[in-house]
C-alpha cells in the first residue's frame, strides 16, 4: 500500500470517529497497519503520526476515560476544518496572484489552494491581468522569520550593517514589518539605543536569533512612519517652478509626486512640484542636467547653481 | 499553478497536501475537468490522475461497498467524486502559510497601481478575521508602504505577457534620456525596488531587455505572437553587464553609499572613514555624469578621465541654462 493511501485513511478514519481510538483499535480497522509485526506496525503509525502533525494536522493523544487510564487519538473537527470564508472570485483571483509572485518558499501558494475549494467556476477567469512576479532582495526564510517574530512580539538579536557601512550586533524587540520600494524592513525598538528604529532585511549580517520576550509598540505606533520614505512622499508645505525641456518633460514631471503642469515656455514644460526638502529637490533636479532650470524660489535655484559649480572645476 | 513549471518527483508530504486541498475542491464542484484542476493546483494531469485513483480505494471503516470513496473520471475527463463528505472542507490553514501569503500580498500591494490592489486588501482582512490572531496575527504586524508612480500601462503590458503578444512600445531610456519606439516580446512582468518591470525580448536588439513599465508611454499590437524564451526578472539584479561597459571608479562618502546598493557594482573596497570606493560598469557615460551631479559633494570619479570630463560637461551645461 502507498504511504499516500495509509495517510488519507488515518486522517479520515480520525477525523471521522466519535470517540479517541487507541492504536490497537486503529491497528484492527485500517488495512495499512496490520502487518504480522506489532512493533513494526507500530513504528509505521508513528512515523505516520509524526508527519501528519508536521504537515500542520491536529492529531491529539487524549484521555479515553475520565481517570486517564486510556489514551487515544482523535483529530478534532474544529481544529481541522478551514472556516467558511465568502471570498468573492475578484478576491481569490488576486490571492492567487499573489500567492503565485514568486519566491523560493511554497508555503504562500500551499495557502491559496486551501482556500480555492469553495471558489466558484470563475477563479480561473479571474486571472485574466495575467501573473506577476514580485521581486524582494532578501531571504524569504529570514522574511518569514521576521514577521514571526513581530507578530508574536519577540526580542530578537542579529548582524547588521548600517547603510553608512557601519557593522554591528543588534538587539531589538519586533514590531512590524514595512515593505517599501523593493525592501523589507523590520521595525522594533533597538535596546541599546532605545528608540524605534527600521532595520532593512537585506543589510543583515546574520540569521535571526530569538533572545526572548519583546514588548507592544507605544501607544500611536504606525510602523510605516519609522521607513524613511523617498522625498516624494515627504509632506511639502512650500513649491517650485521647474521647467523640462521636451525631451524629458513626460517622464521627469510624473517622476516628482504631486508634480503638475502649469504652462508652456518654448516648448519647454513647466511644471509646479511640491517642495519637502530643499537640498533632496536640488538632487533630483541635478540628475535632469541641462534638461530642467528651476525658476523658484531663489534658494532652490542659488542650491543647484552652487552645487553645478562646485563640480564645473 | 503556475503554466510551465517543472515538477520534481512528487514526495508524499506534497501529494497528500494537494489531495487534502484538491478533494474539497472536487467535493464543491462536481464534474470539474481534469485538466481545469491540474491546472488550478500545478498538477500534472496524470499524476493527478495517479493521486485519485489512490483516492478511490480509500475510505472509512467498515470498507463495505457504500463505504469507500467513490471517484469516478468520465470519458470527458470531468472527476465526479461521492462519500468523501470529511474530506469537504480543506485543513487550516498554518500560521506559516497564513503569514508566507500576507507577506507576498504585501510586496505586490507596495508596488503602485496594481489593478487587484482592493481585492487582495479585502481579501486578506477575511482571511485575518476568520482565521482569528492566534494563525493569521494582528494586521498592524504587515503593512505595505507605497511609493513611487503607477505605470499607466500595467494591465496591457500584463494581458500581453499572458497571450504571448508582441507589442510595440514607446519608451523612455533613462540611460540615455532619449524616446525610442521598439518590438517587444514581453514575458514577465514582476516589481523590484518599488517599480514595475517588464522582461521581454528587444526584436531589433536581437537581445533579453527590462524595461520600466512607468517609462512605457505608449503600447500597441504588433499583430504576431511568440514563442516564450523563459525570460524573468524577479529577484535578479535588475542590470546585467555586457562585458562592454565603461569601469568607472567611484568614491562614495557615506551618505553616497547607497549608490552601491541600488546598482551593480564591483570591487567593493571599504575605507577607514565609512567611504567605499566601488566599481560601477556604466554603458553610458552620460548616466553616471547625471547620478554623479546628483549626489554632488558626496561622491567622486578617481577613474577613467573621461568619465571625470563627463561629469564636468553635464554641470557646464546646466550652468549655461542659468546664465
Amino acid at each position: 500500500m502507498e504511504p499516500l493511501e495509509r495517510l488519507l485513511n488515518l486522517v479520515g478514519l480520525l477525523l471521522e470517529t466519535p470517540t479517541p481510538l487507541t492504536f490497537d483499535q486503529i491497528r484492527d480497522t485500517l488495512d495499512g497497519y496490520r502487518a504480522d509485526n506489532v512493533d513494526s506496525a507500530k513504528r509505521m503509525f508513528e512515523r505516520d503520526k509524526d508527519q501528519l502533525r508536521e504537515f500542520g494536522i491536529p492529531l491529539q493523544l487524549v484521555d479515553i476515560d475520565a481517570w486517564g487510564t486510556e489514551q487515544g487519538y482523535i483529530i478534532p473537527k474544529d481544529e481541522y476544518y478551514l472556516p467558511d470564508i465568502a471570498f468573492t472570485p475578484e478576491e481569490l483571483g488576486a490571492l492567487l496572484v499573489a500567492a503565485q509572485s514568486g519566491g523560493e518558499d511554497t508555503r504562500a501558494e500551499q495557502a491559496a489552494r486551501k482556500l480555492l475549494y469553495g471558489a466558484d467556476g470563475g477563479v480561473l477567469a479571474g486571472l485574466a491581468g495575467g501573473p506577476l512576479a514580485s521581486g524582494s532582495d532578501a531571504r524569504s526564510a529570514l522574511v518569514l522569520d521576521c514577521a514571526d517574530s513581530a507578530q508574536r512580539r519577540r526580542r530578537v538579536s542579529f548582524g547588521y550593517r548600517t547603510s553608512q557601512g557601519q557593522e554591528g550586533r543588534r538587539v531589538v524587540e519586533a514590531f512590524a514589518m514595512v515593505f517599501r520600494g523593493g525592501h523589507w524592513y523590520l521595525v522594533g525598538r533597538d535596546a541599546d539605543r532605545d528608540d524605534v528604529r527600521a532595520f532593512r532585511l537585506s543589510r543583515f549580517t546574520s540569521d535571526l536569533d530569538d533572545v526572548g520576550e519583546g514588548s507592544e509598540p507605544p501607544e500611536g505606533f504606525r510602523a510605516a512612519d519609522h521607513v524613511r520614505a523617498g522625498p516624494w512622499a515627504a509632506a511639502a508645505e512650500d513649491h517650485a517652478e521647474i521647467a523640462f525641456s521636451p525631451k524629458v518633460a513626460w517622464w521627469a514631471v510624473a517622476s516628482f509626486a504631486g508634480a503638475r503642469e502649469v504652462g508652456v515656455d518654448e516648448g519647454w514644460i513647466v511644471a509646479d512640484v511640491p517642495m519637502a526638502d530643499r537640498r533632496l529637490l536640488a538632487s533630483l533636479v541635478l540628475q535632469f542636467g541641462p534638461d530642467a532650470v528651476v525658476r523658484t524660489p531663489s534658494a532652490l535655484r542659488d542650491e543647484v547653481i552652487r552645487r553645478a559649480e562646485a563640480l564645473d572645476g | 499553478m503556475a503554466e510551465g513549471r517543472r515538477s520534481s518527483p512528487p514526495k508524499t508530504a506534497d501529494r497528500l497536501g494537494r489531495m487534502l486541498a484538491i478533494v474539497p475542491y472536487l467535493v464543491q464542484h462536481p464534474g470539474s475537468s481534469l485538466d481545469d484542476v491540474a491546472r488550478l493546483y500545478d498538477v500534472a494531469p496524470a499524476q493527478l490522475r495517479r493521486d485519485l485513483d489512490l483516492l478511490f480505494m480509500s475510505g472509512l471503516p467498515p470498507y463495505g461497498p457504500g463505504d469507500l470513496i467513490d471517484v469516478e473520471v468520465d470519458e470527458d475527463d470531468h472527476i465526479w467524486i461521492t462519500m468523501a463528505d470529511h474530506f469537504s472542507r480543506p485543513l487550516r490553514l498554518s500560521r506559516q502559510e497564513a503569514l508566507a501569503i500576507t507577506l507576498r500580498a504585501a510586496e505586490l500591494l507596495a508596488t503602485p497601481g496594481l489593478p487587484e490592489a482592493p481585492a487582495l486588501a479585502s481579501a486578506l482582512e477575511k482571511l485575518r478575521d476568520s482565521l482569528g490572531p492566534d494563525t493569521a496575527g494582528s494586521g498592524e504586524a504587515i503593512e505595505a508602504a507605497a511609493g513611487g508612480r503607477p505605470a499607466e500601462h500595467l494591465e496591457t503590458l500584463r494581458r500581453a505577457a499572458r497571450r504571448r503578444e508582441r507589442i510595440t512600445i514607446e519608451y523612455f531610456a533613462g540611460s540615455t534620456g532619449e524616446w525610442t519606439t521598439r518590438d517587444v516580446e514581453p514575458e514577465e512582468v514582476f516589481s523590484a525596488m518599488g517599480n514595475w518591470y517588464v522582461a521581454a525580448w528587444d526584436v531589433a536588439a536581437d537581445d533579453e531587455r527590462l524595461f520600466r513599465a512607468d517609462r512605457v508611454r505608449a503600447v500597441t499590437p504588433a499583430g504576431v505572437t511568440f514563442e516564450p524564451r523563459g525570460l524573468g526578472g524577479a529577484g535578479r539584479a535588475l542590470y546585467t553587464p555586457t562585458g562592454e561597459e565603461v569601469p568607472v571608479r567611484l568614491l562614495l562618502r557615506p551618505p553616497a553609499r547607497w549608490i552601491a546598493e541600488y546598482y551593480v557594482t564591483v570591487d567593493p573596497v571599504e575605507l577607514d572613514d565609512g567611504s567605499l570606493e566601488v566599481t560601477l560598469p556604466a554603458a553610458q557615460l552620460g548616466w553616471v555624469a547625471a547620478l554623479l551631479l546628483r549626489v554632488g559633494a558626496d561622491a567622486e570619479v578617481r577613474s577613467p578621465p573621461e568619465a571625470v570630463e563627463a561629469v564636468r560637461d553635464l554641470a557646464r551645461a546646466t550652468l549655461s541654462r542659468y546664465r
